[in-house]
């Protein structure tokens, strides 16, 4: 029997502001916080120190003072591997390409353990400047950051022809936000928990229209730590854990928005992704028992639902307002509480999310635990950007 | 199909940057008209104009000048954006389909419009202090 790999051990520290601004006298340094995050999540997973053959960093941001900071981390930790010692990146991919490329390591039998880190840290950079660098990240940087294009910008475009296309209004939309942000308050790693109303959503100023604050991802700073070993090395060491069942990516050839007319909001990357992946673990979309996915507005969660075929399309708004994707509804999304209230370090976020999952599959959820749950959806998807990695995940141990 | 002409007292806030093959497209844009790279093996049209056709792969390649009409796919006015676009906050952005078939993203400029998706829009060339760029439009109803 073919070799699975196993999700064994995770950690992450809660969502919020650790950057320190320049000038503070005491500083907060991104490899303190990383290194000993991973030493405890090391030690509670019972693994041993010696059988870790692989490190896969998330590469961080700009603002991360420390550079080639995968052999700094190795080194810090005086952490020899095997396997491999990388940092990757891949737009808001980049965490969970860490994930996928642990994952590979195990498949192919070059480590026992590897470990998938991220920190992010940005808080410090206010959004305007942040936003001079995302900038250059939106489509080509010579026809469209003279525009003015920024990231969510393009959500907010899917958001407008999204209203437009199936008669929804911006509330039912915003329901998401409300429904996230009560998954939130049952979070301890979350950044935002207070609950919110509708009418307070609403009511936030606008960011990229139709959406407003609440609607678009707050801006925050995080570390995450995932143990991926083979299985065997997962029966050995006799605790619950996680194997990945399915996994596919898709890619269009498409970077924001193709040269012709194309569907923008059917998220096609997502969809063909998805479809392999539920393919590739032998189970449909109706077997799943919870989803994460990787949503920085309101409307990327709708148009990721119904990508993923958890919901109908043109009703993935509905099914957030009628419960449907609510803990204790038909197919819970985000009981993480999603990127607008767990909070979104973006180079860590995925990272995040698969703890959720993880959480979900092995029963240590709390007050948020989702019954019964064996199946998970961890979707990594990009949204117009036209790049999706797609993860089933099981309960196994 | 001379494109409607807008002048504005300031540079751009994030000149593009001129190549050798797109230097066509900025000095006829300058003038009002709007170019498009044309294949001319599979006859596949591309924007932003590039020197390899994408669908075919081949660097036989033209500029074809298109028609600037079309529809507003969708659209947003950005109130938080860059540092560097602040004196225009809030300001408007979209997808544009050309009648001509291209589907490109620009600014949307004109006063107190109600976007809206589906809505006829033009394209206009933009003359700044420093160069050129192009917008969305509304078409403005003719009385002829």
């Amino acid at each position: 029997m073919t070799q699975r790999a196993a999700i064994i051990g995770t950690g992450a520290i809660p969502v919020g502001r650790y950057q320190t601004a320049p000038g503070a006298p005491i500083q907060v340094v991104e490899h303190e916080l990383l290194a000993k995050l991973i030493v405890d999540t090391v030690e509670e997973s019972g693994v041993e120190r010696a059988r870790i053959g692989a490190v896969v960093v998330a590469q961080p941001r700009p603002y991360t003072r420390q550079q080639y900071f995968s052999t700094f981390l190795t080194a810090y930790l005086r952490l020899p591997c095997s396997g491999i010692v990388m940092e990757v990146l891949g737009n808001g991919l980049t965490a969970a390409l860490a994930f996928d490329k642990a994952v590979d390591e195990i498949l192919l039998g070059r480590a026992e353990v590897a470990l998938a880190v991220g920190i992010n840290m940005e808080t410090a950079v206010s959004a305007r400047d942040h936003m001079m660098e995302s900038m250059r990240k939106t489509g080509d940087v010579d026809f469209h950051a003279p525009a003015g294009f920024t990231p969510i910008s393009w959500y907010a475009l899917d958001m407008q022809r999204y209203m437009y296309e199936h008669g929804v209004d911006r509330a039912l939309v915003a329901s998401v936000a409300v429904k996230n942000r009560g998954h939130a308050a049952l979070n301890p790693l979350a950044q935002f928990r207070k609950p919110i109303t509708l009418e307070e959503v609403l009511a936030q100023r606008p960011i990229v229209e139709p959406l407003g604050l609440y609607e678009v991802p707050p801006r925050g700073d995080g570390a995450a730590c995932v143990i991926v070993a083979s299985e065997d090395y997962a029966r050995r060491l006799g605790r619950p854990y996680v194997v990945v069942r399915g996994r596919a990516f898709h890619h269009e050839g498409i970077h924001q928005l193709a040269d012709v007319p194309t569907d923008m909001i059917a998220f096609n990357a997502a969809a063909k992704a998805a479809v392999s992946a539920y393919d590739a673990a032998g189970i449909g979309p109706e077997d799943l028992d919870l989803a994460e996915l990787y949503a920085p507005c309101t409307i990327v969660e709708v148009l990721a639902s119904e990508a993923a075929n958890l919901v109908p399309r043109g009703q993935g708004a509905h099914a957030a307002a009628a419960g449907e994707t609510s803990l204790g509804g038909r197919i819970p999304i985000g009981t993480s509480g999603g990127l607008t209230s767990r909070g979104h370090p973006s180079y860590a976020t995925p990272l995040y999310n698969l703890i959720e999952l993880c959480d979900q599959l092995r029963g240590r959820a709390g007050a948020r635990q989702v019954d019964r749950a064996r199946l998970g959806l961890l979707m990594n998807e990009l949204g117009n950007y036209n790049a999706a990695l797609v993860h089933v995940l099981e309960a196994a141990g | 199909m001379t494109m409607p002409i807008r002048s504005f007292a300031h540079p751009r806030r994030y000149p593009p940057r001129v190549t050798e093959f797109t230097q066509p497209f900025w000095n006829a844009l300058t003038e009002g008209r709007f170019l498009v790279t044309r294949c001319a093996r599979c006859n596949h049209s591309s924007f932003p104009p590039k020197p390899i056709c994408p669908a075919c792969w081949a660097s036989e390649i033209g500029w074809l000048e298109v028609g600037t009409t079309g529809s507003l796919y969708s659209w947003t006015r950005v109130h938080a954006g860059p540092a560097i676009f602040d004196p225009d906050l809030p300001y408007a952005i979209g997808v544009v389909d050309l009648d001509a078939g291209i589907r490109l993203a620009c600014p949307l400029v004109g006063d107190a419009i109600g976007w809206r998706c589906g809505m006829p829009v033009e394209l206009v060339s933009c003359i700044y202090e420093d160069g050129p760029f192009y917008a969305g439009s509304a078409i403005v109803a003719s009385s002829a």
